[in-house]
């Protein structure tokens, strides 16, 4: 009879408000295996993930690991249990050194009331040795470490505290193709030594690659589980796209001049000769993972930060975008990728917000003119079907999808030739969705041409003409019309 | 989530000029002054409260142009420095070598406006933290202010000038400051809430990088506000220098942190994006009314620095509250 499995999922659900996170997952992970999980973004990874170690509940369902009931109330209590999560943001002290990272917390090894660093960094060469086979100097800041190198302290940080099940959650998004083979060979060294892997990758060789079997999660459900010898990229990817897998791009093709060409785009660490042409009336949708350099290139042309080097035309003649002023002043508008952080005046009404990219225009020589102000936000409210209580409250009181819709509105006042998209339906409901999806193709049917970047695939498919892939910065695939269906995209981004 | 009062249109307009914040803080001032009035009935006179004005004048003015530079996301320690070095400059030119005090006030001036830019030059090219950045030029202005003068005071000649800035009484009653506080308050209520430049600076102090995606020049704009705080601190130079026929390579010692105060208890926010001309203003008079009030009471000088202290918590800690319902 096999050993009972390290890690058993039964039926766990758990939703969030109206949308149902996870619709009854069940799963296994054997001791000493690399499970793999795929899917796409909201297909419910995160949220397995966070009800394993602790952040969420579940609704229903249960967990049993080490064959005892797993239910911790908080992450805390699921690392005591012995599981560990990695995630993109690696929590460190940059200005400590390795050791000291490594062993910080209640169980630091001292001498009294003082750190005992000598017993510290002795542990710290030892553990090194013995679970990575790497040599280490102790005394480093973690400052001066690669990201490859911070997440091998983190990972023997978890270690050295015997976690016995370890989450990878896109551990390698950061690293370059040399450490990510060195990360994955310490991660086999280490499945030797009994450590066991859950492992979340949207890259889908990467996953083949380390993993046992992988399970695959679309909306929330179980939809597949591949043992090794079934992998297959087309499988997987197909798995992944489901029933939406034939959706492709608008067949419309547009047939005006060329509004906007990009000439051998590069920006070191970002993205590299990337070329491509917009024509009037025409939505580009650029796809591509996180890290692909797909929302750089989108930000690289309103000027913020510009590309390293290249070439920008704007029907047919040679143009300088070095900051965002001057992209607008060449009649180009951008919405970017988190309104919070990046789009809004928290401080300030609807109609300043709205207004923004514009005050010159509605303002009589530098003085505000409010019945101007409020007669374009007004304008823009009915246009949009934006719903403000009125142009004079707060923003903060609007819904996500309200608030986006304000941010479009800031350029759509302006009467852009040019529309930059960065995620324009991220953390909006499914009804602003839609209306966000027609706003942009009434604009490009106006004429104007439109570059937009999203992870959301099914979005960026119903939006655009034509689609860019990008992998790794580079573009991998041009897909138009009816040959840019959902798995080619995900094929072309994720291999 | 805040929602708009239903409120008539009537008052409109004065909800226009007084915002929700404003006022709370109105309130305050009123409430200090009516506690005042009751134990010391001299307080509640015209004669007391314009001479609260012009004591606070000079503050208040320097107050209003910190709350710009503040909104727009920064700090100016640097403005009682240039206080001093406009008086300084001005006092060398017609004091020591008996010039025109017109060309040497003007002087003066520029020489405030050239320290201001030097503060703007400085933080939009090394991108050091203004607090610390303005730290430094303000003993360095200081410095320049103490070598110019010798360390000595520097008296004027009675003149014209003396009276325009600062000696007159308008009727015998009302002080010459209070008219050049008033229309500096009035100057910089339209300058930060009824013009674009205004919204701007609102913009960049709320989120930087929100502002430079719509467009806006954030380290211009933030130029701006470090030439008006700059430019406020040598108009209450002038008015300091008339009123008391001398200056001091010492005075202003302390002001931008008197000035950060008055902001603050207005209702600036220290992390930048709100605050208002009318809120400062009350600010001040709230700060002057408490320190009148304690001296017609009696009480030791000394204790006064200690309730205008709690007085500055008690203002943030409501304000604190306030930002916090809101969220």
């Amino acid at each position: 009879m096999p050993a009972a499995p390290l890690l058993e999922v039964h039926d766990l659900s758990r939703s969030f408000g109206p949308t149902q996170a996870l619709r009854g997952v069940s799963l296994s992970v054997d001791r000493g295996g690399i499970l793999g999980l795929a899917g796409e973004n909201g297909a419910g990874k995160s949220t397995l993930i966070k009800i394993l170690c602790g952040v969420h509940r579940q609704d229903a369902g249960r967990m049993l690991f080490e064959g005892r009931l797993h239910a911790p109330r908080d992450p805390a209590e699921a690392e005591r249990a012995g599981i560990s999560v990695f995630h993109q943001e690696i929590p460190i002290c940059p200005d400590l050194s390795v050791a000291a990272n490594v062993f910080l917390g209640p169980r630091m090894p001292r001498r009294g009331p003082f750190p005992d660093w000598r017993a510290m960094e002795a542990r710290c060469v030892e553990l090194y040795a013995t679970l990575l086979g790497e040599q280490i100097d102790p005394r480093r800041l973690i400052r001066t470490c690669t990201a490859a190198e911070k997440q091998l302290a983190l990972l023997v940080r978890v270690l050295s505290r015997e976690a016995r099940l370890v989450v990878l959650d896109e551990p390698t998004t950061a690293l370059t193709p040399p450490e990510v083979d060195r990360l994955f060979a310490i991660i086999r060294r280490l499945r030797g030594q009994g450590i066991t892997f859950l492992f979340i990758s949207h890259m889908l060789e990467e996953l083949m690659q380390l993993s046992d079997r992988i399970v695959v999660l679309r909306d929330g459900l179980k939809v597949g589980e591949l043992s090794r010898e079934e992998f297959e990229a087309r499988r997987l990817s197909a798995l992944i796209a489901g029933r939406t897998l034939a959706l492709t791009a608008r067949t419309t093709t547009a047939h005006g001049p060329v509004r906007l060409a990009a000439r051998a785009l590069s920006s070191p660490g970002a993205f590299e000769n990337v070329s491509f042409e917009v024509l009037e009336g025409e939505v580009l949708g650029v796809a591509g993972l996180q890290g692909s350099g797909r929302s750089a290139l989108v930000r690289a042309l309103f000027g913020a930060p510009p590309a390293a080097s290249g070439q920008i035309r704007i029907d047919g003649a040679p143009v300088v975008i070095g900051r965002p002023d001057q992209a607008i002043r060449l009649g180009i508008g951008y919405v970017p990728e988190d309104r919070k952080t990046l789009g809004l005046f928290d401080e300030l009404d609807v109609k300043l917000n709205v207004c923004m990219a514009g005050l010159s225009g509605l303002s009589r020589h530098g003085w505000l003119d409010t019945g101007r102000l409020r007669a374009a936000a007004g304008r823009m409210r009915d246009r949009l079907r934006i719903k403000a209580e009125s142009v004079d409250a707060p923003i903060r009181g609007l819904s996500g999808g309200n608030q986006q819709k304000v941010l479009i509105s800031r350029w759509l006042s302006l009467r852009p030739r040019i529309l930059l998209l960065n995620e324009p339906t991220r953390g909006v409901d499914v009804g602003a969705k839609h209306e966000i999806v027609e706003l942009i193709s009434g604009l490009a049917a106006e004429g104007c041409a439109v570059v937009a970047s999203s992870s959301e695939l099914e979005e960026l498919l119903q939006l655009s003409n034509r689609v860019l892939v990008l992998n790794r910065g580079r573009v991998v695939a041009e897909l138009s019309g009816s040959l840019a269906t959902k798995d080619r995209v995900i094929l072309a981004a994720t291999t | 989530m805040e929602v708009a009062l239903p409120a008539g249109r009537r008052f409109a307009a004065l909800r226009r000029l007084f915002g929700l914040r404003d006022v709370g803080v109105l309130v305050a001032a009123v409430l200090i002054a009516a506690f005042f009035a009751a134990i010391t009935p001299s307080f509640l006179t015209a004669y007391n409260l314009f001479n609260i004005l012009r004591q606070t004048a000079e503050l208040g003015i320097i107050a209003m142009a910190m709350t710009v530079v503040i909104v727009a996301g920064e700090f100016d320690l640097s403005v009682g420095a240039i206080y001093a070095v406009t008086g300084v400059v001005a006092g060398v030119l017609a004091g020591r070598h008996e010039g025109n005090i017109w060309l040497a006030a003007l002087a003066g001036m520029a020489a405030a406006v050239l320290l201001g830019l030097v503060n703007a030059v400085l933080i939009a090219t090394t991108r050091i933290n203004s607090f610390i950045a303005t730290l430094s030029t303000m003993m360095v202005y200081r410095g320049i202010a103490m070598v110019l003068s010798q360390g000595q005071p520097i008296s004027f000649p009675l003149s014209f000038f003396m009276d325009l800035f600062g000696r007159a009484e308008i009727g015998g009653l009302l002080p010459v400051p209070v008219l050049w506080f008033a229309g500096w308050g009035v100057l910089s209520y339209l300058f930060l809430h009824r013009t674009t430049l205004g919204v701007r600076f609102f913009a960049t102090g709320g989120n930087r990088e929100a502002a430079d995606l719509a467009g806006i020049r954030t380290a211009r704009v933030k130029t701006i506000a470090f030439l008006y705080t700059a430019l406020a601190s040598g108009l209450a130079a002038l008015i300091s220098l008339s009123f008391l026929k001398t200056v001091t390579p010492t005075q202003g010692t302390g002001l931008e942190l008197e000035a950060i105060a008055a902001a603050v208890i207005g209702g600036t926010a220290m992390s930048g994006g709100v605050g208002s001309i009318v809120g400062t203003f009350l600010g001040t008079f709230i700060m002057a009314e408490v320190r009148t009030g304690l001296v017609l009471l009696g009480t030791d000088a000394y204790v006064q620095d200690a309730f205008v202290g709690l007085v500055i918590a008690l203002a943030v800690i409501v304000n604190v509250r306030l930002s916090m319902r809101r969220r």
